[in-house]
């Protein structure tokens, strides 16, 4: 035993002269910085940026500093996998992360799995990206899935028991639709009494939502499953407000589409509908029972971005970033087959709480915090009361 | 059901939807019409607008809260920066291909895309409402928000203004020649460059205008320039490529036609529109207003 620590040393103090001059590890990054989606992208690669500028000033990954080689991927997924090819090939980069969208993230899944380079996807929602038909060895996600995004605004509306008249507004694409049929498929077997009374699919980027609110008013529904998000919530909000749609549903709105972080919060302002239901990867602000890790992540990260406010998005940047730091120090190798390998099964901490890939799914099962929005006088925002964390697992069984 | 109030509720949805769209092809339709330009621009300039009347908004917000002075302030720098850009750049393009030009647009739509996001960044923004304009009114058992009412009058307005300008004014009349024969008139004397410059200036003045006046019910988001071109285009062409009036109905049968549209149909709201113009582009390929091309 003792002898056994003894040579671990002598190893180590050898290696460290080699480890010094060890070749950088390489992270392809490629994320939307361009156009609507890098309302997302950007705060997402800060929080990556962060990550690595943390990592490399306490020593790296086994002596290896790590450098981040961010793209922009336009949101494109065609795009995504160029880049992806790019940085494999001409960047030599060790690891993939990054990509927003579930049409880029699936995308550059193949070229990882073409070239044997370890995936870690943050926020692709689709559960067609760890599909068993599409699942291969070097495919990770970290992000929750269009399923419990469902599921739990289902769970939500089910409790209020005077709701009968159901209806929903989402955007129309796979995101969108995806969570709309979950939704509709778990609040028929917990309610069967509530009736789907409408549902509207606007487009992606819709600049006018009127004819589409008023429509929605016209079949009277109680409550209102919604998947909007992003700047197009923001443009739902200021026009549905004055029409008198919150107040005719009593703002029983559950939103699916984390429209509870700061980001769409301080876009609002005064104007957002407080009371409101929605859900968030970080609630930033989090008035009671803060865990201090999060608190002192969040006072780094505003520092780093020299904002007032941080952005929720950031986490999914950081934690990618910290599952690779975690796989390659499990694996003891920077070569992507062991890392791979080392993944199945890891658990690593994050500020928001420890995640672990499962061995079969090659996902975290990463829920997010849910809880209603409310105004609060320390803020010029709405701010997510009771932050509840929840995970995949109570629902999708 | 479907009683009446509820019918009038939808028209009005898409009555507003109609001025909004209104505003912004307005300008494009101007520019069309006289100059033959198809500016991808404007949908920049419209995106310029908005984040310039978002920024006088957070300048003026100490001293006095005023969105109105916010919103000229905004129009008026998209006005000279589109006259310069038909002095520098545009002015070059004019018998040349008409490739170029769109190139040339293009272009522009990626240097301000950039442009906006290097100087305001990638979050989204937003302005609240004037006070004036905060509330509602009822007609007929339907809420209509004041600010909704506010748009449908600026479109109207507008429509107006520019109709008795181009139809009744001086200016009006040679910009109606320079639509026929932009040689002619300057043969004749007139000062067609300096006519275009400021036909540009009115429409990019137009763009940055309405920029402007959606941000009290719009988020201020990178990518709302492309997104508003393509559906401009839509009630440009199904009006008539250049026909001022025509842009005007084709705003409002748009609106009516999606409204409706999602009343009927909601799982293809977009069905309806797109549907619209491939009718109207076999049935009449020049638009309902505009004149078949020579």
């Amino acid at each position: 035993m003792i002898a056994q620590r003894f040579l671990s040393v002598i190893v180590a103090a050898g290696l460290l002269p080699v480890a010094a001059q060890a070749e950088n590890i390489k992270i392809g990054f490629p994320m939307p910085l361009s156009g609507p989606a890098s309302v997302y992208g950007v705060p997402i690669t800060k929080g990556a940026e962060m990550a690595v500028q943390e990592i490399n000033a306490s020593g790296g990954i086994l002596g290896h500093k790590v450098e981040l080689l961010t793209r922009d991927s336009k949101a494109s997924a065609d795009e995504a996998v160029r880049l992806a090819r790019e940085l494999i090939i001409k960047n030599g980069v060790d690891f993939l992360s990054g990509t927003l969208t579930s049409a880029e993230a699936p995308a550059v899944s193949t070229i990882a799995k073409e070239n044997k380079i370890v995936f870690v996807a943050p926020t692709a929602k689709t559960i067609q990206l760890t599909a068993p038909a599409n699942l291969h060895p070097y495919i990770f996600r970290l992000a929750s899935n269009t399923d419990i995004d469902g599921r739990t605004g289902a769970s939500i509306i089910a409790g209020w028991k005077d709701v009968k008249r159901v209806a929903t507004i989402a955007p129309d694409y796979a995101y969108g639709r995806d969570a709309v049929g979950a939704f509709v498929e778990f609040i028929r077997k917990a309610r069967p009494d509530i009736e789907i009374v409408d549902q509207q699919w606007p487009k992606l980027g819709q600049a006018d939502f009127t004819p589409f609110i008023t429509a929605q008013m016209g079949k009277k529904p109680d409550a209102v499953f919604c998947d909007v998000f992003g700047g197009d919530f923001v443009t739902l909000v200021k026009q549905a407000a004055p029409l008198g749609y919150f107040k005719a549903i009593n703002n029983r709105l559950v939103d699916g589409g984390e429209v509870g972080t700061t980001d769409a919060a301080l876009a609002l302002g005064k104007d957002y509908p407080y009371g409101i239901w929605s859900d968030a990867y970080d609630p930033v602000i989090w008035p009671e029972n803060e865990p201090a890790a999060h608190k002192a992540y969040i006072d780094r990260l505003k520092a780093f971005t020299k904002q007032e406010y941080a952005s929720g998005w950031a986490i999914m940047g950081y934690a990618s970033i910290l599952a690779l730091k975690a796989g390659i120090e499990k694996a003891k190798s920077t070569k992507s087959a062991d890392v791979a390998k080392a993944m199945l099964g890891l658990s690593f901490d994050t500020p928001i709480g420890p995640l672990t890939f499962d061995a079969k799914t090659h996902e975290t099962a990463m829920g997010e915090f849910w809880g209603q929005m409310v105004k609060d006088d320390r803020y010029p925002f709405a701010i997510m009361k009771n932050p509840k964390y929840l995970s995949q697992g109570p629902y999708t069984q | 059901m479907t009683d009446l109030s509820f019918l009038f509720t939808q028209f009005l949805g898409g009555l507003t939807t109609a001025m909004f769209l209104f505003l912004i092809a307005s300008g494009l339709s101007l520019v069309f019409g006289v100059m033959r330009v198809l500016n991808f621009a404007h949908g920049s300039f419209y995106m310029l607008g908005a984040y310039l009347a978002w920024q006088a908004v957070q300048w003026l917000t100490p001293l006095l809260e005023s969105f109105w002075l916010a919103a000229l302030f905004a129009a008026l720098v998209v006005a000279v920066l589109g006259g310069l850009v038909e002095r520098l750049l545009l002015r070059h393009m004019y018998g040349k291909e008409e490739l170029y030009q769109l190139l040339l647009t293009y272009a522009l739509v990626l240097i301000l895309g950039d442009a906006a996001k290097a100087i305001w960044g990638t979050q989204q923004l937003s302005v609240s409402r004037p006070p004036i304009l905060d509330g509602a009114i009822e007609m007929f058992g339907t809420v209509l928000p004041l600010y909704n009412l506010f748009i449908m009058l600026a479109g109207v307005a507008i429509a107006v203004i520019g109709w008795l300008i181009l139809a009744r004014s001086s200016a009006g009349r040679l910009v109606r020649a320079a639509a026929l024969d932009r040689e002619m008139l300057g043969a004749l004397g007139a000062n067609v460059g300096a006519l275009y410059t400021g036909m540009f200036m009115a429409s990019s003045f137009l763009a940055g205008l309405s920029g402007a006046l959606v941000t009290p019910i719009q988020s201020i988001v990178p990518g709302m320039d492309v997104e508003v071109i393509v559906e401009a285009f839509i009630v440009v062409v199904i009006g008539g490529l250049g026909s001022f009036w025509g842009t005007f109905w084709g705003s409002l049968i748009y609106g009516q036609v999606l409204s409706f549209g999602i009343l009927i149909m909601p799982s293809f709201s977009l069905f309806s529109v797109f549907a619209l113009m491939a009718v109207i582009l076999i049935v009449r390929p020049w638009g309902l207003f505009g004149k078949p091309m020579r």
